[in-house]
């Protein structure tokens, strides 16, 4: 086992996919909205991203948009994509409360999801598209794996600084308050819509942004990169960091990647080892989750220091 | 001169097939501007579900509520509050996440609430000001011992006077308060009736919902009074005290008494 | 003609087979109040324990079924007691989060013990009738008769007998039920034994004319969320109705539709009703 290959990973991964446990945080801990549909977001970031930076189609490409602009112009329009998509799920949906809306954000992923996987001309299905663009690290003097963990990281600070910004303010002020009693908060003129629809909107352009940079690592997005295991994982690690403070829930998400990668970086024998080592994981997984939702350890350790 | 601030039009609120307020006509009253009105009635006779109707919790059935001349049909709660309508509810209702300093300072309406002024920071400046009024209405109420502390450690009285407090810096033209000395340590209903004096004072409209009618009586210069959602009689607590439907179906004991 | 009519034949044995798996959902929704995503793995569980059963230890297919039913029964009810009960006061939105890590450990489970592939039952191949040209199998009717019958054996059990009147009142308001004098444990127990064997019930089914593999839990989960949805979150009888609405909508539209989208109609069900009519079939408000 290469533990600097080890590190790299875990670092880029998990600062990856703490930037969506951050923002769902936003939504959930503080928003009071359950979305279950959270990979939809990643989704648009990436394929905006794949789809703006591609050539345009030739030969057997089935896809029908490919503008070949620069990665950073792909960068801006993934987070452009996941705020519309956020617009449009978002506006008809925040009415609902609890689990309805949790219904309704999965079943908006899942029409998204089979969108992509059948509607060929988007992204060719399937199949998806490879050899996405990624910008060069070594203008600046960095191997790829050091760049993009960077950028990872930078990703991170950047979403937890905006989130941060939000919350400590008299509008985080009036979120906390909304989540807390609805009618409470009306009787003191809080638009409740407008506050859940804005966080709502606001918190899906990191989760674009972290899609984008999830495609120029993987160089592929394809339909079965972005199924509801990835709502569920961050879901997780959401949970395991103790749904409350950004430093609890990117904490939460590290754990998470690093279990998992270091399952993952086991050697086996045969393949149905390495089968049944993938099943003790995904049990692990949810044990871990179950038990922790049971006794809440991190949530009541983040409330002794809460931080304002 | 004085003019209806607060008309109420035929009034009708049903849940399934229970009536809750209004009977055939529905209920109707208006409320003058600065005048200090108290809403009186046996439980049930839909007071609360009046306050509800008015701050727009609840869609009337039939009916409608007029406020300074808006009519607030299809009117949501936020905006109706925007419009200068403050509130308390019958069981308090709290922030429970927040600070007591918090709780008050929700009420405001801050220019850190739209977005814009958020990421640029621009907020800041108007903080200090708001801190200073949500501390002096804690004062007001007697809880600026209180500031820091979560709610969850007030009492239920405690968390009625924070209610008002919160309402206290909105700065609200008319006042809807549902019961509030229920629960509140005699000291502070002192405190309360201070308050509310002030605030008629001021020039405030009030309309207050309240069993403690001697309390009620001593400041109001109105009262209305419901029976099973139907306006049963209305006029200066003189008049009520002497009004014989009143004795016989509400005051009865306590006049005996 | 022939071709639609044909898809709305098997529309309806798809439907028969949604009934089945949505039911016990809804009765566990209705009783403890909270949507268990883990439902659909009592599927799975059951599915594979008659495929183990019988291709395996060599039984005939009636008694591995049959065990596998109570089994994923009592399965249910042991879940029930171990995850979800401590945990109630937290509420809906905590159960339902703890249903999905629940449905990991089974997931995880199954994947272990069975593996990856795709399975069958060792059964006699069905046999195929046809009725004014319209092609449906022994195994197809089973299903369609069994969820007739457990229709109504599910009404006669909700209204006839003690333990489903006590449901029935716990369902409609707990509080209320536990000042009456119904004992809310051994109500909360039935339900979950009453509910995951009709989740054990769906999944022998499933097995008898479907190929099994370790995903299926999955792609049932959504459909059985369409169809409670459909039906009004925790209604029951309207199941029955919002079922065959979504079997026949889902296999219909292969006609107009390319295959492919079969799954998405079961979405646009749960988005629709829940933007237009979030009470869904029934009618009960969502209070």
């Amino acid at each position: 086992m290469n533990f600097e290959q080890l590190f790299l990973t875990v670092l880029t991964y998990g600062c990856l996919f703490s930037v969506m446990t951050v923002c769902l945080n936003l939504q959930y801990a503080r928003g009071g909205m359950i979305n279950f549909g959270t990979v939809a977001y990643f989704a648009a970031g990436a394929y905006a991203y794949a789809i703006f930076t591609q050539e345009p189609p030739k030969g057997l490409d089935q896809y029908l948009f490919g503008f070949d602009a620069p990665w950073w112009i792909g960068f801006i329009a993934a987070g452009v994509a996941s705020l519309l998509f956020a617009i449009i799920t978002g506006w008809p949906t925040l009415r609902l409360r609890g689990e309805y809306l949790a219904l309704t954000t999965f079943a908006f992923a899942e029409v998204l999801h089979s969108f992509l996987l059948n509607e060929r001309r988007i992204g060719n299905g399937s199949v998806g598209l490879s050899n996405v663009d990624r910008p060069d690290f070594s203008a600046i003097g960095l191997s790829e794996n050091y760049g993009f963990m960077l950028s990872a990281v930078l990703l991170l600070i950047l979403t937890s600084l905006l989130c941060r910004r939000i919350l400590a303010s008299p509008y985080g002020r009036a979120v906390d308050a909304v989540r807390d009693d609805e009618v409470a908060a009306e009787a003191v003129g809080k638009d409740v819509h407008r506050l859940r629809f804005e966080i709502f909107v606001i918190s899906a352009v990191p989760i674009g942004f972290a899609g984008a940079l999830y495609a120029m690592i993987t160089t592929l997005v394809s339909p079965d990169l972005f199924t509801a295991e990835v709502t569920f994982f961050v879901w997780i690690a959401l949970v395991l960091g103790g749904e409350h403070t950004i430093k609890g829930v990117i904490l939460g998400t590290l754990a998470l990647v690093t279990f998992e990668e270091v399952v993952r970086s086991l050697h086996f024998e045969t393949v149905r080892a390495a089968e049944i080592a993938a099943s003790v994981e995904y049990m692990m997984t949810g044990l871990i989750f179950v038990m922790i939702l049971r006794w809440q350890p991190f949530t009541r350790f983040a409330k002794k220091g809460a931080t304002p | 001169m004085s003019s209806d601030l607060l008309v109420v039009e035929n009034l009708r609120k049903q849940f399934g097939g229970l009536k809750a307020v209004g009977g055939d006509d529905g209920l109707s009253f208006s409320v003058k501007e600065g005048s200090f009105v108290g809403l009186i009635g046996p439980n049930g006779a839909g007071k609360s579900t009046t306050f509800n109707l008015i701050s727009g919790v609840l869609e009337p059935t039939a009916g409608r509520v007029v406020l300074a001349g808006t009519d607030l049909a299809n009117v949501r709660s936020s905006d109706i509050a925007s419009l200068g309508l403050g509130r308390t509810f019958q069981t308090p209702r709290a922030f429970m996440s927040l600070s007591v300093l918090d709780n008050v300072l929700v009420g405001a309406k801050s220019s850190g609430e739209n977005l814009r002024s958020v990421l640029l920071g621009g907020w800041r400046s108007s903080e200090p000001a708001l801190i200073e009024k949500a501390k002096a209405a804690l004062t007001r109420v007697g809880l600026e011992d209180r500031v820091t502390e979560t709610v969850s450690n007030l009492s239920g009285g405690e968390l009625r006077m924070l209610e008002v407090a919160r309402q206290l810096i909105r700065d609200p033209k008319i006042l809807l308060l549902d019961e509030p000395t229920a629960g509140v340590d005699p000291s502070l209903q002192g405190k309360l009736s201070k308050i509310l004096t002030d605030l008629h004072k001021e020039g405030r409209t009030l309309i207050v919902v309240e069993h403690n009618l001697h309390f009620l009586f001593s400041i109001a210069d109105q009262i209305i009074v419901l029976q099973q959602g139907e306006l049963l009689s209305s006029g200066t607590p003189q008049e009520i005290k002497t009004d014989p439907k009143v004795v016989a179906a509400y005051l009865g004991d306590e006049h005996a008494a | 003609m022939t071709l639609i009519a044909q898809y709305f034949v098997t529309g309806i044995v798809t439907g028969c087979f949604l009934i089945l798996a949505t039911i016990g959902f809804s009765l566990t929704r209705r009783v403890e109040g909270f949507l268990n995503i883990a439902h659909a793995e009592m599927l799975g569980v059951s599915a594979f324990i008659a495929w183990g059963l019988n291709t395996q230890a060599g039984w005939p297919f009636l008694p591995a079924a049959i065990v596998a039913i109570v089994a994923t029964a009592f399965l249910g009810l042991f879940i029930g007691r171990l995850v979800y009960d401590p945990i109630r006061n937290l509420g809906p939105a905590v159960l339902l989060i703890s249903s999905v890590g629940v449905a990991y450990v089974i997931g995880g489970a199954i994947d272990g013990i069975v593996g990856t592939g795709i399975r069958s039952l060792d059964i006699p191949l069905a046999t195929t009738y046809k009725f004014l040209g319209v092609r449906i199998t022994d195994y197809q009717m089973i299903v369609v008769g069994l969820a007739a019958l457990t229709g109504i054996s599910l009404a006669l059990f909700l209204n006839k007998t003690k333990t489903g009147l006590a449901i029935r009142a716990m369902a409609d308001n707990p509080a209320l039920a536990a000042s009456r004098g119904i004992d809310v444990q051994k109500t909360s127990r039935a339900t979950w034994l009453v509910a995951s064997g009709l989740a054990g019930l769906a999944g022998v089914m499933l097995a008898m004319i479907a190929t099994l593999s370790t995903d299926i839990a999955f792609h049932q989960i959504l459909q059985i969320l369409a169809v409670a949805i459909l039906a009004g979150l925790g209604s029951l009888y309207s199941v029955l109705l919002s079922g065959l609405i979504v079997g026949v909508a889902m296999d219909m539209s292969v006609y107009f539709i390319p295959a492919g989208y079969r799954p998405l109609i079961a979405f646009a069900v749960v988005i629709v009703v829940l933007l237009v009519r979030p009470e869904g079939l029934s009618g009960r408000s969502k209070s």
